[in-house]
């Protein structure tokens, strides 16, 4: 399944970036995410719950960033296997400045697999789009709270 | 006792409840679920979420030590059992070794890597969530055709190329036909996967018995004697040594014509614990674990003269087979080429089959297995010419049927077919639908602007299968019938109905054969241990088969009846009717019970006759019977949602004799509305990762009653000279004409939009797709 969009945050392109590698902020943001820690330069293990309608689990996963090129762009492998499946995902995030505030473009491709795949296939789409708004959204918060005087 | 009473009426070609519906509806039927015993173990099966993927290892420790958990098993544990067994023997097939856990790899999400082993089933099922797989994902490749391109995925790295076999055949002068052809009409045509959806999922119950090492295998099979003998194959025991019992079986449409891993493995652990174990599948499992049907790409091409008469039919067949063979799947598009040309009289026919591994689960029989496919092609394309041609539909057919003076008639793919008269059912369709009014009435829609179709199919179809040089394991049937001390009648036959109701078709031909009630008669199969050697319920077989088998056997039991009469009666001139043996000279009678006392006591025996009355007969078919109809279908279409409104549906199937209508009605409902499955909703959808994406209800969508239409049946008799009995079979049928008349009905609503083909399933958005002006 490709994922793409764009979201503002109120940031400057250099704290965007910054924001966006820290394990701290993001465990913060992600839905569900139960654990973020980093484990070596670039990468990050992951554990979150996961709820699909009726089917819900836990994930143990990893997420890695690679390819930086601060305070432009990154690259992001996410990987996660539980009981109700596994996921696989890649995506670039591209971050354009525009003064006091910059956009977030993401562009990437999930897979995911196991009884998720056969189950929730219907609700997938839209609940992966939903994660990603309310991951922005928190994000949005992070940053706007962090900026605040 | 048996009633003594005399009959009157004869009860074949008459209305008959069925025997077996009140244990039915009364949920007192005997599934393989419901079978307990004392200290059973229930097993659960940990299943591949990968489609391809190297096995790194296996950690157990964990379910292990869940309380309750008394074994857990994986591929190396099993790796002596034999192979699931393929039965097709085309030349040059490849056969991958097909074990019955994985071994270090996997090949379709739903492939079992380990089983485990446990004191009740929720034990089972959550200690299944503490094995850890170290999984390595490779690429996967889920479309056929996608799988013969240059550089896709191999499935079996051993054969990159995915082909698993090619297969050709070939008649008359085709290229010749096609380069002199007045019209040439072309079009690819897809028979999508569908999931076979009994109602009661497989199952299978083994119990072991160390001191006789004995083992019986319940499980839910259309074949249990198949099954015993491969089965025994696979674990190395003798087959006098293994019992299989398929008890009441809820559904089978060809996905229990099948020796999956599961049985060999509940076998194995039975034999490893000591203790008798269970598995019943769940619904998800079945979904992805069980065959699939269907799964064709054909490219079609027809030759035709202008005046509409078929000169030539070309075939390309790409068989999605799956990752493996289960015990048919090589076999099921052969049955297509053979049924290419319909009841059609063009000879000149030229079909090649590809069969293509895919990383999904194996395709192999389901309800009219390869027939569907080749009906909806034939029937497609004979309406495409039509349409090129500008031509009424009915009246291409009519030009084209094979005429009734012509059978038994050899086609061009090798069959003979017996008997028929295609425009009889037509015909009758054609009344009952009032079609020359209902194409007025769509002049009328049209002008409104209104999508109104007419549909129409004519098919034919292979039944009786078969005569065992065309089938992988024999193709006769068997039956054993005895009368009993008291009269009543007791028939052991080797079919295995799955809801076909042959406990009442058996028992109308054996009370009126043997003129005693029909309550008198048990009819009695599916245990091996009970029934003699028999082949199974499949391919609609069974009363064409299995009855001329128990028929046959009932004129010997006949002979030794009348023997024992005259001894009786002290007469040399006896005749036998109506449940009594009459002296023809001085009109004293005995009763079937007091003959069946006399055998049984055998105080006296006529010269050269042993006591007891039984008999059997083993019978081989000299042809399979080629049964046929006409379905009509009425649709509209909703202009603003596409929602295909089937506004009537007229059925007329030709099966031969009729033995029982009500039967026969039951069948034809079942099978059409099988068949509006697959034109109108089904569809087994796997991604291009080989993850299958309709693995419940909510997303594989089957009809329900309120989407199943008023069905307007009629039937006529063209009896088959292959049988004593006349009957030709209708298990199938009405699947196989259902779907193409549905979408011809389609297409024609929609063909002033300049739409010619559409495949299937036509779902509501897709036919929304084509209103708006896109292409489906």
């Amino acid at each position: 399944m490709k994922i793409h969009g764009s979201h503002a945050l109120p940031a400057g392109a250099a704290r965007a970036y910054n924001l966006l590698q820290d394990p701290e902020v993001l465990a913060s943001c992600m839905p569900g995410c139960e654990k973020l820690v980093k484990v070596a330069d670039g990468t990050y293990e992951m554990k979150m719950k996961m709820v699909l309608a009726a089917v819900s689990g836990q994930f143990d996963g990893k997420v890695r960033i690679t390819d930086p090129d601060p305070p432009h762009s990154f690259k992001l492998v996410v990987e996660g296997t539980g009981r109700i499946g596994f996921m696989k995902g890649e995506g670039l995030l591209r971050i354009t400045p525009g003064g006091e505030q910059c956009t977030v473009q993401y562009d990437g491709d999930v897979h995911v697999g196991g009884t998720i795949a056969a189950v929730g296939q219907r609700l997938i789409d839209s609940t992966s789009k939903l994660m990603i708004k309310r991951f922005f959204d928190k994000l949005c918060e992070r940053a706007a709270a962090a900026s605040a005087p | 006792m048996a009633t003594t009473i005399t009959k009157l009426d004869t009860l074949v070609g008459r209305k008959i409840k069925r025997k077996e519906d009140p244990r039915l509806i009364t949920g007192t039927a005997t599934y393989v679920d419901d079978i307990q015993m004392p200290g059973m173990y229930h097993a659960c099966i940990v299943r591949s979420p990968h489609a391809a993927a190297h096995i790194r290892g296996i950690e157990t420790k964990a379910a292990l030590e869940l309380p309750g958990v008394v074994a857990v098993y994986t591929g190396a544990d099993v790796k002596d059992v034999g192979p699931v067994p393929c039965g097709a023997s085309l030349p040059g097939l490849r056969v991958p070794h097909h074990h019955i856990l994985a071994q270090d790899r996997v090949y379709y999400v739903g492939h079992p890597v380990a089983v485990v082993v446990a004191r009740d089933r929720y034990i089972a099922r959550d200690a299944v969530d503490l094995i850890e797989v170290d999984f390595d994902p490779t690429d996967a490749v889920a479309d056929p055709e996608k799988a013969l391109a240059e550089g896709a995925p191999a499935v079996h790295p051993q054969w990159p190329d995915n082909i698993a076999f090619n297969y050709h055949q070939e008649n008359g002068e085709v290229d010749k036909v096609f380069a002199e052809a007045e019209v040439v009409v072309k079009q690819r045509i897809t028979s999508q996967r569908l999931i076979p959806c009994s109602m009661e999922t497989r199952g299978v119950v083994a119990d072991y018995r160390s001191g006789e090492k004995a083992l019986t295998i319940y499980s839910s099979s259309q074949i249990p004697h198949l099954m015993r003998s491969l089965v025994a194959g696979m674990l190395g025991i003798p087959e006098n040594k293994l019992r299989v019992v398929a008890p009441e079986v809820g559904g089978g449409f060809g996905c229990k014509l099948n020796v999956y891993a599961e049985e060999a493995l509940m076998g194995f652990i039975a034999i490893r614990t000591g203790k008798p174990v269970k598995w019943i599948e769940s619904r998800r499992e079945h979904m992805q674990a069980t065959i699939h049907g269907r799964g064709h790409v054909d490219y079609y091409e027809i030759a035709a003269r202008r005046d509409g008469v078929i000169t030539g039919i070309k075939l390309k067949l790409i068989q999605d087979l799956g990752s493996y063979h289960q015990l048919l799947t090589p076999v099921i598009p052969t049955l297509s080429v053979l049924m290419m040309p319909g009841l059609y009289r063009c000879k000149t026919v030229r079909a090649d089959i590809v069969g293509v591994f895919t990383n999904c689960v194996p395709t192999d029989a389901y309800r009219g297995a390869g027939r569907p496919e080749a009906t909806h092609g034939i029937e497609r394309m004979v309406d495409i010419l039509a349409a090129e041609l500008k031509m009424d539909p009915v009246e291409i057919r009519l030009k084209n049927f094979i005429h009734s003076d012509e059978f038994p008639y050899a086609t061009g793919t090798g069959l003979m077919y017996d008997s028929g008269d295609y425009t009889k059912p037509l015909k009758t369709a054609l009344e009952m639908a009032n079609y020359n009014e209902l194409r007025a009435e769509q002049t009328k829609a049209r002008a409104a602007g209104r999508y109104m179709g007419i549909g129409l199919s004519t098919y034919g179809e292979i039944c009786a299968i078969g005569p065992s040089p065309a089938t992988p394991a024999g193709g006769w049937e068997s039956a054993t019938v005895r009368v009993e001390p008291s009269g009543t009648v007791t028939v052991l036959t080797g079919i295995k109905p799955q809801g076909q109701g042959e406990e009442t078709t058996f028992s109308q031909i054996a009370a009126d054969e043997l003129g005693v009630g029909f309550d008198d008669v048990v009819v009695m199969h599916g245990d091996t241990s009970v029934v003699q050697y028999g082949i199974g319920t499949f391919g609609s077989r069974a009363t064409a088969i299995g009855g001329t088998a128990m028929y046959l056997a009932i004129q010997e039991l006949k002979t030794k009846i009348k023997r024992f009469g005259a001894m009786l009666l002290d007469s040399d001139d006896v005749s036998y009717a109506n449940g009594r043996c009459t002296c023809n000279k001085s009109g004293k009678s005995v009763s079937l019970a007091e003959i069946a006392g006399a055998a049984h006591r055998a105080m006296k025996l006529p010269a050269n006759t042993e006591p007891g009355l039984v008999a059997s007969n083993f019978w081989e078919p000299p042809n399979f019977t080629f049964p046929f109809g006409a379905h009509i279908v009425v649709t509209e279409i909703d202009k603003d949602t596409g929602a295909i409104e089937i506004r009537r549906y007229i059925a007329v199937d030709d099966c031969g004799k009729v033995i029982n209508p009500l039967i026969v009605a039951g069948q034809v409902q079942g099978g059409v509305v099988q068949g509006l499955g697959q034109a109108l909703y089904e569809h087994g959808i796997y991604d291009d990762s080989g993850q299958l994406l309709t693995g419940e209800f909510m997303d594989y969508a089957i009809p329900k009653a309120s989407m199943s239409p008023n069905i307007e049946m009629a039937s006529t008799e063209t009896p088959t000279p292959v049988n004593p009995l006349r009957v030709k079979g209708v298990g199938e049928a009405a699947t196989i004409g259902c779907s193409p008349a549905v979408v011809n009905s389609v297409v024609d609503a929609l063909s002033p939009l300049g739409v010619r083909h559409l495949d299937m399933p036509l779902t509501s958005e897709k036919i929304w797709k084509v209103l708006q002006g896109g292409r489906a």
